[in-house]
């Protein structure tokens, strides 16, 4: 049962019924019926949430625990350098490290190098031999399931590179497009959902830190 | 969609800045000035208003968390839709909703006397059949047909390319054209 790519149109908004050729207006005329259907109606929300997000934000001020949290979460505050010249090596040392440590559910190290004046290329390696598809999302990409698929290499080892501008992210890997899978190589904050995900810095001067 | 506060109000960005430097009561005027406005967005990516209201209020609250890494201090509210609309995502990809909206196919059958029931019950079966689309599907579903956004703003927003926000919609268009076949053949 496939949609008429005219219908598709006509929902879209690019046509109107009357651009629809005779004998597809009464299917038109149903499918905007049935869109005439769609609550559209305002929502308001009740009127103590204000005291409620400032109740936990005074809360929040307040606590040592999250002003280290803050503090914490500043890439500025925690950096390992890595040198344009150790960066063949290391990465070799990584993919090395991560197929003798055999067959895991995912092990990821992350190199960086320089790309531009506003980002630098960071390469992920993540372990993963059963899979059959594997994508970095994040909020560099709006944790798109699409937008970064990795390569598969040997070894059921996959990887990619993407450019990063500075600042930290926080991501995961996703199997097959279903499974979540935190970077076990990396700290992880929590999502606020009782997941995690993994967090990287990322510096100014073409600096990665896990 | 737009930037920077209201008329006669500090500017977002002022406000952002007096929060980071330790006024934390500013922030007061960021949630009343954006607490509604994506609340209907929330409510039907979650399926009910209670669900909305919980993911707004974390929303702020990781905001504030997260304010040092606002890029944009004065399109705040553009970085906070990007938060609560991952905190949407996230709920939809690990629970099933089900709430308030349930399976009402059957009784859609049966009751047929009133019209306006019918027309109540038709409604019910389309925000059930929206309730089941992938998160993915949803949000492009919800965001251009319920808040009447543009292909282009969407992927503004989101950093979706267009052409993958069509084949969502398209995908969507599909598994509703499939789950209210009882609907439309009710009234062809």
């Amino acid at each position: 049962m496939t949609l008429h790519p005219t219908i598709v149109r006509l929902l879209d908004g690019e046509l109107s019924l009357a651009d629809l050729p005779p004998e597809l207006r009464a299917d038109g005329e149903r499918a905007l019926a049935v869109m005439g259907l769609l609550d559209r109606a305002p929502v308001t929300l009740s009127g103590d949430l204000e005291a409620r997000v400032m109740a936990a934000v005074r809360q929040r001020a307040a606590s040592p625990a999250r002003r280290f949290l803050r503090w914490w979460g500043n890439p500025q505050e925690v950096r390992i350098r890595v040198r344009p010249w150790l960066l063949g090596p290391a990465l070799a040392v990584a993919v090395a490290l991560v197929l003798l440590l055999g067959p895991r559910s995912g092990t990821t190290v992350a190199t960086s190098s320089p790309a531009t004046a506003d980002s630098t290329l960071v390469r992920f390696v993540f372990h993963a031999p059963g899979a059959e598809r594997v994508t970095l999302a994040g909020s560099f990409n709006d944790w798109s399931l699409e937008a970064a698929p990795l390569a598969r290499t040997d070894g059921g080892v996959w990887t990619i590179t993407v450019p990063l501008p500075a600042g930290q992210h926080e991501y995961a890997f996703v199997v097959d497009g279903r499974r979540w899978m935190p970077d076990p190589a990396a700290p992880t904050v929590d999502d606020g959902l009782g997941h995690r995900n993994s967090v990287m810095a990322v510096g100014s001067a073409g600096e990665a830190s896990l | 969609m737009r930037a920077g506060g209201e008329p006669g109000g500090p500017g977002d960005g002022d406000v952002v800045r007096a929060v980071l430097a330790g006024d934390v009561e500013q922030y007061a005027i960021l949630v009343r000035r954006y607490r509604d406005r994506y609340a209907r967005f929330a409510a039907r990516m979650l399926g009910s208003v209670d669900a909305a209201e919980d993911a707004v209020q974390d929303a702020f609250v990781r905001a504030y968390d997260q304010l040092g890494r606002c890029r944009e201090p004065d399109n705040f509210v553009g970085w906070f839709f990007l938060i609560l609309r991952n905190r949407c995502l996230a709920e939809r990809r690990r629970t099933k909703i089900t709430a308030e909206l349930g399976s009402t196919m059957e009784s859609a059958k049966e009751t047929r006397a009133d019209r306006r029931v019918e027309r109540d019950e038709q409604r019910r079966t389309l925000a059930a059949a929206v309730a089941e689309l992938t998160p993915e599907q949803r949000e492009v579903f919800v965001l251009k047909h319920v808040e009447g956004w543009s292909y282009q703003e969407i992927a503004a927003y989101t950093g979706i390319p267009i052409d993958s926000l069509k084949m969502r919609m398209h995908r969507a268009y599909q598994r509703l054209r499939v789950r209210l076949r009882p609907v439309w053949d009710a009234k062809a």
